[in-house]
């Protein structure tokens, strides 16, 4: 019977690391987001993983004079620019911007939106003229009158002033400056997506190596980065050093703990086996079910460890002398048993959370701790050596065995201590939310890089997208197209005053439909020269003046109409990337909206339109929605996943009582680690609720342990000190995880770590078992 | 008014910003540190003027006209009233522009457009006295006695000299008479500004 345990436990674990070998390891922060459910932010994740956005570095330059950080922006940006990792450079110096005027100026007339039949007639003629008359007495009048002969109609000023209107940084000393002055500013975009996390480390090295090359040995200048990419690649050497650092951490702790208990290096193996077992069959699970593994599900390994060694703790230190382990683990079977059933009840409610990688950690546990239970249940006493027992218990009983039996003492300090945490958490909750309200709560990054983000993007200006159209269409002509009906509708909802201004992929690039139709409301040559010369009696210009202008207008009639090819490696080119989006299937195109106040109208006004659907997002509401969608989801199943746990301990203890005894120190140590949590200045989040389910879920093995009636003194000694040992255990695990720079793991580790050790204490305050005298009769004996 | 911002937008770029720190300006000397100092006891200052526009493509000059207010140390208003109503007001670092037939209002920070900058720092630092800022923009030299004086402002910048070779600004004690500039494609504009009897 072993022997066939043992066989098939080696051909499981030999399964587990062929399907590991083929595993896929991931990083991706967007795991630990919600999952998108409509297809409007399906774009924006998926700009989010490889679009503009996605590849946007944002640099900061401070820490010293104004005249230093300008000197320096200058050139890292010249030198940056020579690199081929980046797209383009800016930094508020006016480089490339030709390209871009020359793009404006050869395509005006198929570009400007002013292009009509009447835009030509006499009388329209004759008011550009007169507009270029008073252009021509201010100041501008100088820099004006160079392009006056060929574009009298104004149209390349029209678009420039399109072009306008969007915030911009502040500028000093020639380059961009946040606007207090204290940092100079650079935006840079890579040649590589988002995602591509490798040439993003590599891209953001060279700008490490650029500056400190252009820096020299004046340290006084400090670099900034921000942006997608550099969270990416920090997070990823975060999350492999916290995974490998706790993992090894744990393991090394615990192995200590086991040695110093067991004192045999065979038992050592031995305990480690089951966890071993367990992990490598979780992150099998989870590379079959998930198609990867996320680094995070591999850094909450620690906790596996510690929760899985538990088990062979049990079996260990409770193996009485001359009694066989499979005799013990009889005994002992039942309790440990309904032990794992509740930590599986936690976990499932992290299993459906609507977290990608938090469904992953439940997932990992989940088989972790059965796989881990099963390999101590049927493999471990097979193969412990004959007549073992745990030497360490009789040197440290007494003195567990002194403490618990005081314990009781503490009742109505800790109904006290309980009472006023509660209170406390009242008194808390009426001056302020005590859960985060918001989504960034969720986000993988530490709170001083979010901060720094937001700094950097509050000072280059960039408008904080809140109203965003999304249409999709089949290709990209037709997306453009409804952007022109839908920039139609918002230039009159402008005019109403419902909103500020937008931002339209058409006006980079007009659809082909829109360039034909401008072409063909170009006069010809013979109209033109004779509005021309009606319109312009008795104005002051010199005769023959205009002639350029006749032959720019009948070029544009002929003009090839202009692509996308025609923009690139304008900076234009970078804003119709960003604004018409190829899809997996055909395009999407978005158009970002500046000061709205009747958000309503456009949305009625959009849906009135014909052709493809287009969609009115509001972010901050939908980012707030999906927030809350998830926090009551996340409560919703850790409720679902504490009821769980009371049916099971109904359906087994059969005891209203023993059920009250049982969970009544979990419910104290949930109450102060909430109290805790929050008096150190934490928001709540959905991470720290699955938490505290866990402390119900891992602390419930101790109060069922220490409830459950033992034959003899001796039994309970050895299950006292087990508990110790697994408690332990359980707190290296945890516990390691809360000096993570891994919010999440952070926030679960912190709440676990505490809650599991309160739990113990708890219940050896709480939870009183009439077993108590045969040890006082065996101790009489003595 | 915002087609003016972006025309130099334009010529900006088509120079090729460059950024060339300000080189020092001559040693001046005692005459025009004493005329500075003049100008600069001028709190208040109201004028109406008649500015001559001499272009090229234009075969008769443009005329201008309307009223200037000045405010010590650096608030100076141009409204000009004919042929087009249309205002400019300068405080501090931002001027603002204002076309209320059209109802458009602009305001711009000199520092984002330094050919701007230079034109109108030009006459406020010279209105101002403030000598260090005049120089910081222009080589500053001067003809003529306290009676009649003539200041020669050339362009230190490279983009600046572009646009305009120099700028004459001649005067009678602590008033300013003319604001004359030529610009480097022989265009020039004369600014005649007479002081109110009130």
């Amino acid at each position: 019977m072993s022997r066939w345990a043992i066989g098939l436990w080696l051909a499981f674990i030999v399964a587990c690391i062929f399907v590991i070998s083929r595993t896929e390891f991931s990083t991706d922060l967007s795991a630990f987001l919600p999952r998108s459910p409509t297809p409007a932010q399906q774009v924006l994740v998926e700009q989010l993983r490889e679009g503009v956005v996605s590849r946007l570095i944002l640099v900061g330059l401070e820490g010293a004079t104004p005249e230093i950080l300008a000197n320096t922006s200058k050139q890292l940006a010249a030198q940056l620019r020579t690199q081929a990792d980046f797209v383009s450079v800016n930094n508020g110096e006016h480089v490339g911007e030709d390209k871009d005027h020359d793009f404006l100026w050869k395509n005006r007339y198929l570009l400007s939106p002013a292009i009509t039949p009447a835009h030509f007639s006499v009388a329209a003629l004759r008011n550009s003229l007169e507009e270029a008359l008073q252009l021509l007495g201010s100041p501008a009048g100088t820099l004006v009158k160079k392009i006056l002969k060929d574009d009298p109609s104004g149209e390349l000023i029209r678009l420039l002033e399109q072009l306008e209107g969007q915030a911009r940084p502040a500028m000093q000393e020639g380059v961009w400056f946040s606007k207090e002055g204290k940092r100079a500013l650079l935006v840079l975009q890579t040649k590589a997506a988002g995602y591509d996390i490798d040439a993003q480390e590599s891209a953001i090295a060279v700008i490490q190596s650029t500056f400190a090359r252009v820096a020299g040995h004046d340290t006084s200048v400090q670099l900034q980065l921000s942006g997608p990419g550099v969270f990416s690649v920090s997070t990823r050497e975060r999350i492999k050093g916290d995974a490998w650092r706790f993992s090894l951490i744990a393991t090394v702790l615990i192995a200590c703990l086991l040695l110093l208990v067991y004192r045999s290096f065979r038992v050592l193996i031995l305990g480690l086996l089951p966890v071993a077992s367990g992990a490598l069959a979780g992150i099998a699970a989870v590379s079959l079910g998930f198609g990867s593994v996320h680094g995070i599900t591999l850094g909450f390994g620690a906790t596996l460890i510690g929760e899985g060694v538990d088990y062979a703790i049990y079996l260990f230190t409770q193996i009485a002398p001359s009694v066989a382990p499979k005799t013990t683990f009889k005994r002992i079977w039942p309790t440990l048993r309904l032990g794992v059933l509740t930590s599986i009840c936690g976990f499932s409610a992290m299993l459906f959370s609507g977290f990608p990688g938090l469904a992953q950690l439940g997932m990992f546990s989940i088989v972790g701790l059965i796989v881990a239970v099963t390999v101590t249940r049927w493999v471990l006493p097979a193969l412990l050596p004959q007549g073992f027992t745990a030497r360490a218990v009789t040197s440290v009983a007494p003195t567990v065995m002194a403490l618990v039996k005081r314990a009781p003492v503490l009742r109505i300090p800790l109904l006290l201590l309980v009472a006023s945490a509660f209170v406390v958490l009242i008194v808390l909750s009426q001056r302020g939310p005590l859960w985060s309200d918001e989504l960034s709560s969720l986000s993988p990054l530490p709170k001083a890089d979010q901060l720094l983000d937001e700094q950097l993007r509050n000072d280059i200006g960039a408008p904080d997208v809140r109203y965003l159209i999304v249409v999709n269409a089949k290709d990209a002509e037709a997306a453009l197209q409804a952007s022109e009906n839908i920039a139609v509708v918002l230039g009159q909802m402008t005019i109403k005053g419902a909103l500020q201004g937008f931002e339209s992929p058409a006006t980079y690039l007009p659809s082909l439909q829109m360039q034909r139709v401008r072409q063909a409301a170009l006069p010809t040559t013979e109209v033109l020269r004779e509005n021309l010369q009606l319109a312009l009696r008795e104005l002051p210009f010199q005769p023959d003046l205009f002639k350029p202008f006749l032959e720019n207008v009948a070029q544009a009639k002929t003009q090839p109409l202009s692509t996308r090819s025609n923009l690139q490696g304008t900076n234009l080119a970078l804003k119709l990337d960003s604004l018409l989006v190829k899809r997996a299937h055909g395009w999407a195109a978005m158009l970002s909206l500046r000061g709205v106040t009747d958000p309503e109208a456009i949305t009625r006004e959009i849906a009135k339109l014909p052709g493809p659907q287009a969609i009115m997002l509001d972010m901050k509401y939908e980012s707030d929605q999906l927030y809350q969608t998830y926090r009551h989801g996340a409560l919703t199943f850790s409720m679902l996943g504490g009821i769980a746990i009371v049916i099971l301990l109904f359906a087994n203890l059969r005891s209203p009582r023993r059920v009250f005894e049982v969970l009544a120190p979990l419910a104290a140590a949930v109450i102060i680690v909430t109290c805790v949590l929050v008096l150190n200045g934490h928001m709540l989040s959905i991470f720290h609720l699955v938490g505290l389910l866990l402390v119900v879920a891992v602390g419930s093995n101790y109060s069922l342990f220490f409830d459950r009636p033992c034959d003899t003194s001796e039994d309970r000694e050895r299950m006292l000190v087990s508990l110790l040992f697994a408690n332990i255990a359980t707190m290296i695990g945890f516990g390691l995880l809360s000096f993570s720079h891994v919010p999440l793991l952070k926030a679960i580790g912190s709440t676990v770590g505490m809650g599991a050790i309160l739990s113990l204490v708890f219940s050896a305050i709480l939870i009183v078992r009439q077993e108590n005298k045969p040890i006082e009769k065996a101790k009489s004996k003595v | 008014m915002r087609s003016l911002l972006a025309g130099v937008c334009l010529l900006m770029a088509g120079m090729g910003m460059s950024a060339a720190g300000a080189e020092q300006a001559k040693p001046a000397s005692l005459d025009v540190k004493q005329l500075m100092q003049n100008l600069g006891h001028v709190k208040v200052a109201k004028g109406t003027f008649v500015e001559r526009k001499y272009m090229s493509i234009l075969s008769t000059p443009l005329e201008l006209s309307g009223t200037l207010i000045y405010t010590a140390p650096g608030h100076l208003e141009k409204h000009t009233l004919l042929p087009k109503p249309e205002s400019m007001v300068l405080e501090q670092d931002k001027l603002t522009l204002e076309n209320k037939t059209k109802n458009q209002r602009r305001t711009v920070v000199l520092q984002e457009y330094p050919v701007i900058w230079a034109f109108v720092e030009g006459i406020r630092s010279t209105l101002a006295g403030d000598l260090p800022t005049l120089s910081k923009f222009y080589r500053v030299s001067l003809d003529g006695n306290v009676n009649q004086w003539r200041l020669q402002l050339v362009p230190v910048e490279s983009d600046m000299r572009a646009v305009v070779d120099e700028i004459h600004i001649s005067g009678s004690k602590n008033w300013v008479r003319t604001i004359e500039i030529i610009e480097s494609g022989g265009d020039r504009s004369v600014m005649t500004v007479t002081e109110d009897a009130s």
